[in-house]
């Protein structure tokens, strides 16, 4: 997987989870199950330790694509960025090496990362 | 929706070696089957979701979890340690009895919140009934947890 795809998704995850920590109704949901979400440092410290692992050109793309949509990768699933839920064009899709370079939604712009196991259609 | 449902023989492990937080995650996280870069990432995720707050619930249970870009689908895999692990629990015991869960950001939120929420008020029933310590199989743990479920 290429490098900076692999730091862009932990920032992602990161991302998630901070989001997850500052909603009052979720914080009150897993607190109900016994779960403490309280050091929300350790997160933001987590976060700027990845964003410092990006390439400059890269960096001034996540913090955009954070500013704008409030997450920077979109996971393709079925051939379909789950970002903006447009289509993926074949010649990207079916590229051999999608997973390691860095590529990019045509229609949304995300950094796009195509996930290893596809969810099973109910 | 039933926690048993969500379980696989081949995703439980009766006998972890583990001895440390990290190593519990790492174990668990191995499970799953994932590519070294995407293992990376999610155990790296699940331990600063720990640092934020432990997620051994007490009476030895843990449920370590998060939301994952890797994943394609909610997972959840089961383990079981007979010495303990010390856990940053909230009663301070080792945690003994280990159920990961990841779910991938996409879809509906709420089914993850709904496992969590099962999965806490099974484990403390599990883990005070006897039986589980006479369990030597995966398939005798469903069993076990599809009565308590009933």
């Amino acid at each position: 997987m290429n490098t900076q795809l692999q730091v862009l998704i932990a920032l992602q995850d990161i991302l998630l989870l901070i989001r997850d920590s500052k909603d009052p109704s979720r914080k009150k949901q897993e607190g109900r199950i016994g779960f403490k979400m309280s050091n929300l440092k350790s997160l933001e410290d987590a976060q700027l330790g990845l964003e410092e692992q990006l390439d400059p050109d890269i960096l001034k793309q996540y913090n955009r694509m954070k500013q704008r949509y409030g997450r920077v990768v979109a996971p393709v699933i079925n051939a379909v960025c789950h970002g903006c839920f447009v289509t993926i064009p074949s010649a990207i899709h079916g590229a051999e090496d999608r997973d390691k370079k860095l590529y990019r939604c045509e229609n949304c712009g995300m950094f796009l990362y195509w996930v290893e196991e596809q969810p099973i259609l109910r | 929706m039933n926690l048993s449902d969500t379980l696989l023989p081949k995703k439980i492990n009766l006998n972890l070696k583990a001895k440390t937080k990290e190593q519990v995650i790492e174990e668990l996280v191995k499970m799953l089957r994932l590519s070294a870069p995407a293992r990376n990432t999610l155990t790296a995720t699940l331990l600063t979701r720990e640092d934020m707050g432990s997620t051994g619930v007490g009476h030895g249970i843990a449920i370590p979890h998060c939301r994952s870009l890797v994943l394609g689908r909610l997972r959840v895999v089961v383990g079981l340690s007979k010495a303990g692990v010390p856990y940053r629990s909230i009663d301070r015991k080792r945690a003994k009895l280990f159920f990961l869960v990841v779910a991938p950001p996409v879809g509906d939120p709420s089914e993850y919140l709904i496992v969590l929420g099962r999965i806490a008020q099974v484990a403390r029933k599990l883990y005070k009934d006897r039986r589980l310590s006479k369990i030597k199989t995966p398939e005798q743990l469903i069993d076990l947890i599809k009565e308590l479920e009933k």
